[in-house]
């Protein structure tokens, strides 16, 4: 168990996180989401032990982080990159040394992710000469090789061909299912909304909303319908049952006010427009994002 | 313990590995041998054509001397070194000589020429005109030549045989030798001297500035590519930077070893005069703690920049105050216990190169030894300690490079 509480870091006056709690339990996959310089970065760099908290308290298996905590977490990071200039089986030895891992058992897991891997004939290669889908397996590899406890990962599927993104998928499936903590933090919702089991959506360093992502969806997904339509919507805009809408030339996502039944919308809306579909629909994790955001924002 | 050995591994061995660690462990001492021999051979070697020298003599009392003692300096083909040829004319005035002279000289038809002043045996004076191309020997030749013709003029009236005439007209040498720490004693001439102090001032300088500047290159390269990260996430700031430093300093002494296997091996076919190594055990180990003091350094000012011009901008500030004992080393030569040389041997950034000169110069006071190694050491742990607080907050800040006060509130931290 991860558990963050009341986490605050400030660089040089500015704060870049403001009392943010969250836990996370063994077997689950916990998206970190935000739009960009929300403290995505700093949240997870203050887990790592990276950056010190200004104030608050990290504690894993409730107790506060020591040296030993280096050895069980696996990160990659956002920004990709090995020494360039060294060959992938050395770089992938050393960091797995300095993740406390004996020479010996080093080696015979690097072969065995490898081959995994399916790049087990670049291993002599130096990591310049690797196409960038290889360099981020290579990457990969060396985040998960001590078997760490917790493994935060950041925008993991960036740089892999789709091919690459479900076998990375599963991985990361299965990895929670053997009982790791999972941090995910990506910018790609539909991903998200597949893999997380649990969210912590943070603007400008606080936070948005958290829980489990079936809870958010009906906390901020009631009331949401789809219509399709021809002739001219543009009223829909402005009518009083409305909360938020997305408004394309022939079909919409609205949410309407919480007191507002679908069917006496639709009655109300066909007089108007000639309505080819209605139903009524629970949000994308995406839209939820872009709603919860501007409205923090605003 | 066992992941700053790791560390300390990685960088030892990646760096080895590399061509530009081969090359400038070869190349290196190479160049230093090459500068080092050149001026001996060139000077040693001397001119390989007669030298037309003129003379302007109004006295005519010098002229012949100088003329037979000319005559038997030889070069290597046993042809004469100079033919004196006399511009003296009778009759007319030294400054219209003068000026057809120098004329001479700048249309080539002399290599230069010679002006004696005699205003009775009291004043006598001599002067070398020349383009400004003169070899430190043909001056010196002349000088002894022109001594001798004023002493045999000067004994002229007295009745003295040619053999102790001669005996007195050859200049007294005085030889230093060196009493060393254990009585015994060496040669300690000037090339000496030299040759021993400017190799190892040199490759310790050129050692810290390649390694520094690899060592700086790494961190821009880790902060860059944000491997740091996963460094930091792997280990403390303090085992990371310790572990750099343990193996660039191994790296160090690799290349001590190997340049001194190869110094061994050229005083063996005598290219280096043999005392070269009379001192180099503690030669030795003050290279090691300079070049240790200075990769501490390297790593907390390496892990501000992130940028390369930055990262050479910083080893060239850093590269000044090694260059410093090399601009001092000739007053020092000329006078070891000066206050000067003194005062430097007891400040961290010149201790190394003031001791491994002044080592072979002089022998010093063991108690001096032991206060410069103290300071040292202990030089090296506050390095170390201020390095470490800069380089936890510097390999994770990007962009602008902090200024003085920040770096010294992140030391305060």
């Amino acid at each position: 168990m991860l558990k963050v509480e009341n986490l605050t870091k400030e660089f040089k006056g500015v704060t870049a996180v403001k009392d943010l709690s969250f836990a996370v339990a063994p077997g689950k996959i916990f998206g970190l989401l935000g739009p960009n310089g929300a403290g995505k970065t700093t949240t997870i760099r203050t887990v790592i032990n990276v950056l010190k908290p200004t104030s608050g308290k990290i504690y894993f298996d409730d107790k506060p982080l020591t040296e030993k905590f280096y050895n069980l977490v696996g990160y990659l990071p956002e920004e990709r990159g090995l020494y360039k200039k060294s060959k992938v089986w050395d770089v992938i030895l050393y960091l797995a040394e300095i993740k406390g891992m004996a020479a010996k058992e080093a080696k015979s897991k690097a072969q065995e992710w490898l081959r995994v891997f399916e790049i087990e004939n670049y291993r002599d290669k130096k990591i310049e000469e690797l196409s960038k889908g290889n360099q981020q397996k290579v990457q990969f590899i060396s985040s998960i090789i001590h078997d760490p406890g917790l493994l935060i990962l950041d925008e993991p599927f960036s740089g892999f061909d789709p091919i690459n993104q479900q076998f990375i998928k599963d991985l990361i499936l299965s990895m929670a299912k053997s009982g790791k903590i999972i941090i995910l933090s990506t910018h790609q919702m539909e991903t998200a909304e597949r893999l997380c089991t649990d969210i912590l959506l943070i603007n400008k360093g606080k936070e948005v909303c958290s829980g489990q992502l079936s809870d958010v969806k009906n906390k901020f997904g009631s009331n949401m319908i789809k219509v399709e339509y021809n002739g001219d919507g543009s009223f829909l805009n402005s009518l009083p049952e409305v909360k938020r809408i997305d408004n394309y030339s022939n079909y919409a996502e609205i949410q309407l006010e919480d007191n507002i039944s679908p069917h006496v919308f639709l009655r109300k809306i066909v007089t108007g427009i000639d309505v080819k579909y209605f139903s009524v629909i629970e949000p994308s994790l995406n839209k939820i994002f872009i709603d919860l955001i501007q409205e923090s924002s605003n | 313990m066992r992941k700053v050995l790791a560390i300390a591994k990685w960088e030892y061995w990646e760096k080895v590995k590399t061509k530009t660690f081969l090359i400038s462990l070869i190349l290196t001492p190479a160049i230093i041998i090459g500068f080092s021999l050149a001026p001996t051979f060139l000077s040693g070697s001397g001119d390989s054509y007669t030298k037309a020298i003129g003379i302007i003599d109004t006295s005519g009392l010098f002229t012949n001397k100088i003329k037979n003692g000319l005559e038997n300096i030889r070069l290597k083909n046993n042809q004469p070194s100079y033919i004196l040829i006399n511009l003296t004319e009778h009759g007319k005035d030294e400054d219209v000589l003068i000026r057809s002279a120098n004329l001479s000289v700048i249309k080539g038809h002399l290599d230069g020429y010679l002006l004696i002043n005699y205003g009775g045996s009291d004043s006598v004076s001599a002067k070398y005109y020349n383009k400004g191309s003169d070899n430190i020997k043909d001056i010196s030749n002349f000088e002894n030549v022109f001594n001798s013709a004023k002493l045999q003029i000067e004994l002229s009236g007295i009745n003295i045989s040619p053999k102790i005439l001669e005996s007195l007209s050859r200049r007294g040498e005085i030889k230093t030798i060196k009493i060393e720490a254990n009585g015994e004693t060496s040669n300690n001439d000037f090339v000496t001297v030299f040759f021993t102090s400017f190799i190892f001032i040199i490759l310790l300088m050129m050692m810290i500035l390649s390694s520094g500047g690899m060592l700086i290159r790494n961190l821009v390269e880790e902060k860059s590519n944000r491997l740091i990260e996963i460094l930091v996430s792997s280990c403390s700031p303090n085992q990371l930077l310790t572990g750099k430093v343990l193996g660039l300093s191994t790296l160090g002494l690799t290349q001590v070893i190997i340049w001194g296997i190869i110094g061994i091996v050229l005083e063996g076919i005598s290219t280096i005069p043999s005392n070269a190594f009379n001192n180099i055990i503690p030669i030795a180990i003050y290279f090691v703690l300079g070049f240790i003091f200075y990769t501490a350094i390297f790593v907390g000012l390496g892990s501000v920049v992130t940028t390369e011009q930055e990262a050479q901008q910083i080893t060239s500030y850093l590269s000044l105050t090694l260059i410093l004992p090399i601009a001092i080393s000739v007053p020092a030569m000329e006078n070891p216990n000066s206050v000067f040389v003194h005062i430097l041997s007891y400040i961290p950034f010149t201790i190394p190169s003031v001791m491994i000169l002044r080592f072979n110069i002089e022998s010093i006071p063991f108690p001096e030894i032991l206060t410069s190694t103290l300071i040292m050491v202990v030089s090296i742990y506050i390095a170390i300690v201020g390095s470490s607080k800069i380089f936890k907050i510097g390999i994770l800040s990007y962009g602008k490079r902090p200024s003085i006060r920040e770096l010294i509130n992140w030391l305060r931290e």
